[in-house]
């Protein structure tokens, strides 16, 4: 049971901050798909520095994880330029730009890195090898019964990742930028006569929801695979887009829907070996948080009030 | 200090294919109400928009206070103290009254001595202030979605206040409004001049000139006509030059001789998506040589109404009668062909197909039949040369005729052509919903002479319109609607426009 939450917890964080990356994004009008392909090439970026880096500062090194958290926020960042260019300034079609820079991504990433591979060490592998991040207990906290499980065995970029969520819960609605950035995604018109800058503001927020995007890659990379791989586009950016849409774009219920796929997974992959099945049946139960996705649509998409210029190239001669 | 606070001079500004503005020099002096007549497309709008920094002029300077300016964006208008109510407003939906109107320059506070967060209590709190002392009643914690469009002008108005403006223009303020919001923001306005702004207002309405403007600037076709006292002009001096010719203000209009009853709706109720009443127990009929308009505040269930009674909407109870036959289960095409002809509200998309000709589009009621199509097969001299007779009775101006794409053409020949195409069905009913809606006085006029020329045939009329001015002009029965019911049908003779104004809101004894 402990181990549910330990788990739960630590799949659910990066997909928050993906998800949270999504919301800004499409909080300040600009439809995004592109969060699979932004938290890859921010992955990528991130995995290819603590590459290069592990054998200057000792294998065992900490302090590489967090220079590759940095680095997938750049690379995720500076890789979503791609899609505020084409969505901002050459007013494309956000879906089909979002599609395309997925499919860009893996390509890119996977020759990207077998050439990295050959440089480094002349082979040409697919998989840049990651070190293994420590993980550590709250003490007090993670001997509470069950729900200590929250706190035992984790990672440190958890606790990264809480602290950037709670910046950007502040920056989106409490800041001045915010309530530009909020009002972009429902009338730009307003933004431009109240003197806003409609395409900066949207700019801004794409390359943050890039970045990210890339964190979220990263943690994944580290915490799921322990490598970068073309496995990394296992589509939690897409669950994390499902993630967004549950929580209405909020970051407070995105939150909640996070967990509660976090819990899903890990509960349905505990559940199985509980229940003793084969271990070819864990793939059914890892299905759990999809299926989970598909009965949620149903029954909430109804109910939800989409930002009501996303999707839409701003023109300011338009009126 | 100069003469004026706010000067243009020599402006010209180029579109690609249109000179929007030729020339055209003004003064406005401080404190005054300045008014801006002209039809759609006469230039006042793309003027203003210059003043308020939206475009740069191709030629010309703007002066204020004497002083040269060059305005890149908006901004830099506000920055000289000017406003502006926009036709479409610029507010976001789901934010407060009082988030609209600080946006871009909120009050600050810091958090924890750290954070600096918007102060959003300061904010209600200026903008509670600030709507007491200027008479323009808002909750400033209601969101914009949930109040109607009157308030929404006055949070427009709002935030000029607040960003302290002084030169203020109002782009067609009462287009959306009912006779008594008219009086108040008429009110308003001249309240603002009595604390010293100077407004300037786009219109095209001459009553609303005649009672609130000081001066008044006439545009024709880009080109500065006049400017003039409006003490000294009178209301049929002003139309004739913003149209350049005489115009008939009012058509004449026979006495009514109504003959069989044609149309009986019977306890209509429409519900929406949603199983709400958009429509509750609506009873009235409509006899032949009979104008029966509807009333109401835009989104009260009118446009249902039509849509129900042309068969693009199914009805919840109640009966349809045309001519004593029942026509409530008929499918679209068997109503028409019964005998309704449709002018629909969203002329574009339900009333043309826009990427069609003109010519395929006024064979739209007929391709089907003899002589247009036999056997399956479409015969397109048929349809040549019914365009070709529709195109030089109906006046449809377009660039190449019968071949022209419906997208191309003008919002007035896009509607003469559908009223054009549904008045030849010689129908026993046509309904028209918003004719004139978006249409220049010339067009108004057009369209006018044909609804009357057809009630004199002796066709039973249902005029939906938001216009009161159009309803009281042509109506010779007025039902008006508040929140899906029919309030009050009586003659029209026996309504003034105020009376008929206090049923749109729901007043029930005028």
């Amino acid at each position: 049971m402990t181990k549910v939450f330990t788990d739960g917890l630590s799949f659910a964080l990066p997909l928050l901050i993906m998800a949270v990356g999504a919301i800004y994004s499409e909080k300040s009008g600009v439809t995004n798909l592109a969060i699979e392909g932004f938290q890859g090439f921010g992955a990528f970026i991130g995995a290819l520095i603590a590459v290069l880096l592990m054998p200057v500062m000792g294998n065992g090194s900490q302090a590489v994880i967090y220079i590759a958290m940095a680095g997938a926020a750049l690379g995720g960042g500076v890789y979503a330029c791609l899609h505020a260019l084409l969505c901002i300034n050459f007013k494309a079609n956000q879906v089909i730009s979002g599609v395309v820079i997925n499919i860009l991504s893996v390509a890119l990433t996977a020759f990207f890195t077998s050439s990295a591979n050959t440089a480094i060490s002349g082979t040409s592998s697919n998989k840049l090898i990651l070190g293994v991040s420590t993980r550590f207990s709250v003490p007090g906290l993670s001997d509470i019964p069950y729900a200590g499980g929250l706190f035992k065995n984790m990672y440190p970029f958890e606790i990264i990742i809480i602290a950037l969520v709670l910046f950007f819960s502040y920056l989106m609605y409490k800041t001045r930028f915010g309530m530009m950035l909020r009002a972009c995604g429902e009338n730009p018109q307003a933004v431009d006569a109240a003197g806003g800058d409609v395409e900066k503001t949207r700019w801004i927020a794409v390359i943050i929801s890039g970045a990210l995007s890339g964190i979220g890659g990263i943690c994944f990379a580290y915490s799921l695979l322990a490598n970068f791989s073309p496995s990394i586009y296992l589509g939690y950016g897409y669950l994390a887009i499902a993630a967004m849409i549950f929580g209405n774009w909020n970051i407070g219920t995105t939150a909640i829907v996070c967990l509660i796929f976090g819990f899903a997974k890990s509960g349905g992959y505990q559940l199985c070996i509980a229940m003793g099945l084969p271990s070819n049946y864990s793939d059914l139960f890892l299905m759990l948080p999809y299926v989970l996705t598909m009965l949620l649509l149903i029954f909430f998409s109804k109910k939800n009030h989409p930002p009501k210029a996303a999707g839409e190239a701003w023109d300011k001669g338009k009126r | 200090m100069s003469e004026y606070i706010v000067e243009m001079r020599r402006i010209t500004k180029r579109f690609p294919g249109i000179v929007a503005n030729d020339d055209v020099s003004i003064g406005i002096r401080r404190g005054e109400v300045y008014a801006l007549l002209g039809e759609n497309g006469a230039g006042k709008s793309t003027l203003m928009s210059m003043l308020f920094g939206m475009y740069e002029p191709d030629a010309g300077e703007i002066l204020i206070d004497g002083e040269k300016v060059v305005f890149h964006s908006s901004n830099d208008a506000a920055a000289r103290n000017i406003g502006m109510v926009h036709q479409h407003f610029k507010l976001v939906d789901n934010y407060t009254i009082a988030e609209n109107i600080v946006l871009g320059i909120e009050p600050m506070t810091r958090k924890f001595g750290i954070f600096p967060c918007v102060d959003i209590k300061k904010a209600n709190e200026e903008i509670a202030e600030l709507s007491k002392r200027y008479g323009l009643e808002v909750n400033p914690l209601d969101r914009i979605e949930d109040v109607p469009v009157s308030v929404r002008q006055r949070v427009e108005i709002l935030k000029m206040l607040y960003r302290k403006a002084e030169i203020m223009i109002f782009d067609e303020p009462t287009a959306v409004l009912t006779p008594q919001e008219i009086d108040f923001l008429l009110g308003i306005i001249d309240g603002l001049r009595r604390d010293g702004k100077t407004i300037i207002l786009i219109t095209h309405k001459m009553e609303e000139i005649k009672r609130i403007a000081d001066r008044c600037a006439i545009l024709r076709h880009g080109r500065l006509i006049d400017v003039r006292n409006v003490a000294d002009t009178s209301i049929q001096e002003m139309a004739n030059m913003m149209v350049g010719r005489q115009v008939n203000m009012s058509q004449a209009k026979d006495e009514p001789v109504f003959r069989d009853e044609v149309l009986k709706v019977e306890h209509m109720t429409v519900k929406n998506e949603h199983h709400f009443d958009v429509v509750s127990d609506v009873s009235f009929s409509v006899r032949g040589g009979e104008i029966f308009a509807i009333a109401g505040v835009s989104g009260n269930g009118q446009t249902e109404i039509a849509d129900a009674i042309a068969g693009l909407i199914k009805i919840a109870e109640g009966r349809i009668v045309l001519s004593g036959r029942e026509i409530t289960a008929l499918p679209v095409r068997e109503r028409a062909e019964a005998g309704i002809s449709y002018i629909p509200e969203d002329r574009q998309g339900t009333g043309v197909v826009m990427d069609f000709t003109l010519r395929d589009n006024l064979a739209l009621r007929e391709y089907y039949k003899e002589p247009f199509s036999g056997k399956g097969i479409l015969h397109f001299e048929a349809f040549e040369k019914y365009a070709d007779e529709l195109i030089s009775k109906y006046d449809i101006r377009s660039a190449e005729e019968s071949k022209t794409i419906m997208r191309s053409m003008s919002g007035g020949n896009q509607q003469k052509a559908i009223v054009g195409r549904e008045i030849e069905e010689h129908a026993k009913l046509i309904i028209f919903v918003q004719p004139t809606r978006g249409l220049d006085i010339g067009a108004i006029e057009n369209i006018h002479r044909h609804i009357l020329a057809e009630r004199e045939r002796g066709a039973a009329i249902l005029l939906i319109s938001l216009e009161l001015d159009e309803i009281m002009a042509l109506a010779d029965t007025i039902g008006v609607i508040y929140s899906g019911q029919l309030l009050k049908i009586a003659p029209a003779s026996s309504l003034t426009s105020h009376d008929v104004g206090r049923y749109m809101m729901g007043v029930k004894e005028a």
